[in-house]
């Protein structure tokens, strides 16, 4: 049995408020096997874009926040990390994609004084020829035509996609052992979006990355991941095998979820005073797809 | 060119408007009627207000703005004498204004929500509550009275003689290489530049404050962190450059401002400047004279406004390539 890439054990998030606590996080646990694709479900405010900014890193120095559980990258408990050496992990072992690629990129510089920012990280004092070099393959990789002149030209010049394809190529540019992707391409056309997970999907399977794909867009999942997690105000309220859990969801809330898909033929959009009571009901697990028996 | 004619003529109005007659005041109460006629008629003050306005455009363009009636010498000559004076106090003064407002801003922002942050808020919030000539006074008791680190008053000692070429001091003892003079013009306007500069440098601070909190809640500073860019680097390039674009317009038109707060500080520190000859020559109804200085200082005004308008587009990727395109 190999390390996971990331172990998340029993994960509480609470945000202090004049009023006590606010939970955010109620102990979740997943976990992402090497070069392995889990997609993170739910809907919004679920707690998903919170749990990848906590693996980050990036939670823990709000002030309001409090958190408890583990969180393991490579069988390392990061909260023993001193805070520069957990610091030295974002961009270069671990990256992120984000919601709106255009706004994700800073208006006022080029995108490749951005790029070799994010390349710096992993080889401080690159040149800029050869930071120009890793740059243009990049940018190959993720079917980009110009290289040169998309390199020089600015995120509002480019379209969302061109842009989307940039953030890929820059968050795998420095070979991480996992990528983050939060909701990517919400922002797109469905096409666009198709194309670029599409690419990504080549990209991470090729260098053996793993991913924990954060969307409430069940079509991409299906699609993208290899093992799905349902989040639901907080808990995980099952998980399995994407083609198990589309074809025989367990839980009450997987089930109200998957119907909420609009179809083609109408329906789709289930009732407001459908019963919800259920929602709350503990983990469902699909055979041989729990924690224990996964990480056994 | 055309702000340029619009506020001649304006100024021109206004001029002619205030009560009193240029005439009489510059003569005196005991010059006889017929003298004053004489010198009505001498300044087409009897003519039709736009003959006027014709007299003074054609003049203008031969580059002549006319006779003091209160020091007796062309209008231009005057402005050229006292205008390196006060330049000089608003151009060392809004260079403070940049050099120290912009960094406590960053500084604030970067530390938000913290002791710092409040510290710099408080102490900024003083320099732009109170006005220039308050601090003025207050700077000039504190160091120049009670604790004398700092000269009084005047632009330089007596006992440095300095030849003036460019009128400019700073860059006239330079120039002739007599450092000890150099230094002692430095010493002069230290205390009447930080007075005129303190609201502004507190302006600045909160401007690029709350623009800068503002832009760290854009998406693409969140990326930055995540992927684990220097914090400060963030401070200072990422988050500081596109909070500087809505800064700048407003420090442009601080700066130009300074132009008019100068006079109470050069009235306080007794510096021969522009601002100062201003105010004198209204009381005077000194009409050429009036109408020379406000052009001037509105000409500045628009030659600062241009050069911000520059340095935006220089910053602002999205001005710059907009305009290559059109």
């Amino acid at each position: 049995m190999t390390t996971p890439t990331l172990k998340i054990e029993n994960l509480t998030l609470g945000f202090k408020t004049w009023s006590g606590t606010a939970k955010v996080l109620h102990g979740i646990s997943l976990h992402i096997k090497k070069g392995e694709r889990v997609a993170l479900v739910g809907e919004s405010g679920s707690g998903k874009s919170v749990t990848a900014r906590i693996v980050l890193g990036m939670l823990q120095q709000l002030k309001s926040a409090r958190i408890t559980g583990s969180v393991e990258f490579e069988g390392v408990n990061l909260e023993t990390l001193k805070p520069a050496s957990r610091h030295a992990l974002r961009g270069t072992r671990m990256s992120m994609i984000f919601q709106d690629p255009t706004s994700s990129l800073n208006p006022v510089y080029p995108i490749f004084t951005q790029f070799k920012e994010v390349l710096e990280r992993a080889q401080p004092g690159i040149t800029n020829e050869k930071a120009r070099e890793r740059a243009i393959s990049a940018l190959a990789d993720v079917a980009i035509n110009e290289p040169d002149r998309v390199l020089d030209s600015y995120a509002f010049q480019l379209s969302g996609g061109m842009n989307q394809r940039v953030m890929i190529a820059m968050a795998l540019a420095n070979n991480p052992a996992l990528l983050l992707a939060d909701e990517p391409g919400t922002a797109l056309d469905v096409t666009v979006q198709a194309q670029t997970l599409k690419l990504m999907s080549a990209l991470v399977e090729k260098h053996h990355t793993s991913v924990l794909f954060i969307s409430h867009n069940l079509g991409v999942v299906r699609e993208f991941a290899d093992r799905v997690y349902v989040i639901y105000k907080g808990n995980i309220v099952e998980q399995g095998p994407t083609g198990q859990l589309f074809d025989d969801p367990k839980h009450p809330y997987t089930r109200a979820l998957l119907s909420a898909v609009p179809r083609i033929t109408g329906g789709g959009i289930p009732d407001l005073d459908d019963d919800p009571s259920g929602f709350t009901a503990p983990l469902a697990t699909h055979d041989g797809y729990s924690e224990r028996e996964l990480l056994a | 060119m055309i702000v340029l004619i619009g506020v001649s003529l304006l100024i021109f109005a206004i001029a002619r408007v205030i009560p009193g007659d240029p005439a009489r005041i510059a003569l005196g109460p005991n010059a006889t009627a017929e003298a004053v006629a004489v010198l009505r008629d001498k300044l087409h003050l009897n003519d039709s207000f736009l003959e006027q306005y014709g007299y003074f455009v054609v003049d203008l363009l031969r580059g002549d703005l006319g006779l003091s009636l209160y020091t007796n010498r062309p209008v231009m000559a005057d402005i050229a004498q006292f205008l390196p004076a006060t330049l000089e106090l608003v151009i060392v003064s809004g260079l403070m204004m940049v050099a120290i407002g912009l960094p406590l801003g960053i500084l604030s922002a970067r530390h938000r929500g913290s002791w710092i942050d409040h510290t710099v808020r408080l102490v900024t919030l003083l320099g732009v509550s109170a006005p220039a000539f308050v601090w003025a006074v207050v700077l000039m008791l504190a160091f120049s009275y009670f604790i004398q680190i700092f000269p009084i008053a005047g632009r330089i000692s007596d006992s440095c003689t300095v030849q003036t070429v460019t009128g400019f001091l700073l860059i006239d003892t330079l120039i002739a290489g007599n450092f000890k003079a150099l230094g002692n013009a430095v010493w002069h306007i230290i205390l009447p530049a930080f007075a005129l500069a303190l609201s502004g440098i507190g302006q600045a601070a909160r401007l690029v404050r709350s623009n800068m909190v503002e832009t760290y809640d854009k998406p693409f500073i969140e990326m930055a962190q995540a992927y684990g860019f220097p914090e400060r680097r963030i401070a200072r390039r990422y988050a500081f450059r596109p909070s500087l674009i809505p800064s700048l317009t407003i420090i442009g038109l601080d700066f130009a401002a300074m132009l008019g707060s100068a006079f109470l500080v050069e009235a306080v520190y007794a510096w021969p400047g522009l601002s100062r000859y201003g105010v004198a020559v209204i009381l005077r109804k000194d009409l050429n004279a009036i109408v020379g200085t406000v052009l001037v200082i509105s000409a500045m005004f628009l030659i600062v406004n241009l050069i911000v308008d520059l340095l935006v587009s220089i910053i602002n990727p999205r001005i710059r390539l907009s305009q290559r395109a059109s």
